[in-house]
């Protein structure tokens, strides 16, 4: 890889770690059930545009453009089981507080 | 020919859910049995050629599949482990409808994993990966009570964070060698100099792995989901799910995709030992029986991850003979347990006592399943594990090997704990009229001992043909 590449990547990248970071921080500050799902929503995000970026920057355009369809039907099918999962704890405890879910120790 | 087996079970779900389903509800055990049952068979009698002959089939559907010894023996594993669980299924879910769910999130599962183990492609391997997971999240609420939802939250937003660390290990291995094939990576990582964001990818990448795999750093959401999983469920996931997709994933990109690297090795033997060591010292402090098995099979993905650590080919062969041990010992003991469960209605180790005298099937394959896991001759577990101890030696990690033998008397002991507080001793009064558990549950109990009973004694057999094709 030369060093044009890596600089034309690193013109994207901080915007793939900032989109990383945003995610992270959803996920560790939330005690929503919810909100930890938009977290993994917006990391997943990150890595699609990364994936994008990555294409763009090797000139594998049309490879990249095939994987981020096919993750971003996957995305849906995961969030979609983890909505339900969520759906059903909404059902036992009557709120979306994940401090109430002590019952197993980790 | 290897695309069969993504696609058989992937339309035996789709003709299952018909709109006569309800004429097909009736076959669906029977469907789904034959798939597994037919896999064994075809994974222990024909050798790779077969699989790879590009004949059969070959032109019908095309995608980058390929079956060598390793994923023979893991797609003989996952066909066992699939038969087990089917029966034990059909014992202890009531429901029919739930039955009907059961058996068509298995075929999917089936696929699934079948997919992870033959494909040589990156992307690919991650599609089948969350195949699989999805398939295990609605496997694991299948009850819908309320422990078996918040486990599998827990696992979906773990799983989550590690499909995005390998996602982005993937974008940037792309980067790094231009293509997702495994040929392609593995030959533009040993011609390249070894640079940061090579690095990068491949830490990210392991680290992914590690908590698909349940390493004791990442293990937070395992003892939950598997104790909290229905019965047939926790023996699918700790014999062969999360050893399919953390465990066998790693052997494949460490042992055969990325080229030998000590910082690498290091890192593996580092996380190995702690999960040898405090998942066994974690089992030994546990009341449920369940909880127990599940730490018990974080220290014993510890044995598999030295193994590979040690950068040997006699470790890789390690590895991969104790990955197939430990999914056929670890649901044997899973197996039993759900036999106990049924048959008393609780997991308590406290409130268990002397049920040797009533289950005698039970008790007698729950012993062979824990002399195999702690490492007494002539059993299976005994080769995979001194085969890791003279690799670890041999490459020169003296103490490692020290550890790892030592603590085979820490596991025996909690295992040894576990038969005294469950099958020996007084049987408890409110326990006496227990009786042995059903056909469904014995049977894959004996098929599962008599496999690492006979590993243990053919031994030499396993050795000629195995190990020298994992010398080439």
């Amino acid at each position: 890889m030369n060093s044009e590449a890596l600089q034309l990547f690193w013109s994207f990248g901080p915007f793939v770690i900032l989109l990383s970071v945003i995610g992270i921080y959803c996920i560790l500050v939330t005690y929503n059930l919810i909100r930890a799902l938009i977290g993994v929503e917006i990391l997943i995000k990150a890595v699609t545009l990364l994936i994008i970026v990555v294409g763009h920057v090797t000139g594998h355009t049309a490879l990249a453009q095939a994987l981020v369809i096919t993750l971003i039907v996957i995305e849906v099918v995961v969030i979609a089981v983890a909505v339900g999962i969520v759906l059903g704890l909404h059902h036992h405890h009557d709120s979306l507080d994940i401090r109430k879910l002590r019952n197993l120790k980790g | 020919m290897t695309s069969l087996l993504i696609l058989i079970p992937l339309f035996s779900v789709m003709v299952l859910n018909l709109p006569s389903r309800t004429m097909m509800r009736r076959f669906a055990f029977w469907l789904s049995l034959i798939l597994a049952a037919s896999q064994v068979c075809l994974a222990a009698f024909f050798g790779t050629d077969l699989w790879n002959n590009a004949n059969i089939s070959g032109s019908f559907f095309q995608f980058n599949l390929a079956v060598d010894n390793l994923s023979r023996v893991m797609l003989f594993s996952i066909g066992i482990v699939v038969l087990a669980a089917i029966l034990a299924g059909r014992e202890l879910i009531k429901d029919e409808n739930r039955q009907f769910n059961f058996t068509n999130l298995m075929l999917l599962i089936l696929a699934g994993m079948n997919g992870v183990v033959t494909t040589v492609d990156v992307f690919s391997l991650y599609v089948f990966m969350e195949i699989t997971a999805v398939a295990s999240f609605v496997l694991i609420s299948l009850q819908k009570d309320r422990d078996a939802l918040e486990a599998s939250f827990k696992y979906i937003i773990f799983s989550a964070l590690a499909s995005v660390m390998m996602l982005a290990a993937i974008a940037l291995l792309l980067m790094v060698s231009g293509e997702t094939g495994f040929p392609g990576i593995s030959h533009a990582l040993s011609n390249l100099p070894t640079s940061r964001l090579t690095l990068l990818a491949v830490s990210i990448f392991i680290c992914g792995l590690f908590i698909k795999g349940g390493a004791m750093p990442f293990h937070g959401w395992l003892p939950d989901a598997y104790s909290a999983a229905p019965a047939p469920v926790s023996i699918l996931l700790a014999g062969i799910v999360t050893k399919t997709l953390g465990i066998y994933t790693l052997i494949r990109i460490v042992g055969f995709v990325l080229s030998p690297n000590y910082a690498l090795n290091n890192i593996l033997l580092l996380v190995g030992t702690i999960s040898i060591v405090a998942g066994a010292l974690a089992a030994l402090g546990q009341k449920d029986l369940k909880r127990m098995l599940s730490y018990s099979s974080i220290s014993q993905v510890g044995y598999i991850i030295i193994g590979l650590g040690c950068g040997t080919p006699l470790g890789i062969f390690g590895a991969i003979f104790h990955l197939f041990n430990h999914s056929i010992f670890k649901s044997l003991l899973f197996t039993n347990s759900a036999a106990v469960e049924s048959r008393t209605n609780t997991r308590n180790m406290e409130e268990l006592g002397g049920l040797a005298e009533r289950m005698p099937c039970t008790g007698t394959t729950s012993i062979i399943g824990f002399l195999s896991a702690a490492g007494i001759p002539p059993l299976s577990g005994f080769w995979s594990k001194i085969i890791i101890v003279v690799a670890l030696w041999q490459a020169g990690f003296h103490a490692y090997s020290a550890i790892a033998v030592m603590a085979g008397a820490i596991t025996l002991a909690y295992f040894l704990s576990m038969q005294r507080r469950v099958f020996f001793g007084k049987i408890k009064e409110e326990l006496k009229s227990t009786k042995e558990a059903n056909f469904n549950l014995l049977l894959p109990a004996l098929l599962l001992a008599a496999i690492t009973v006979g590993a243990g004694i053919l031994f030499p057999f396993v050795h000629d043909t195995f190990i020298t094709s994992f010398f080439k």
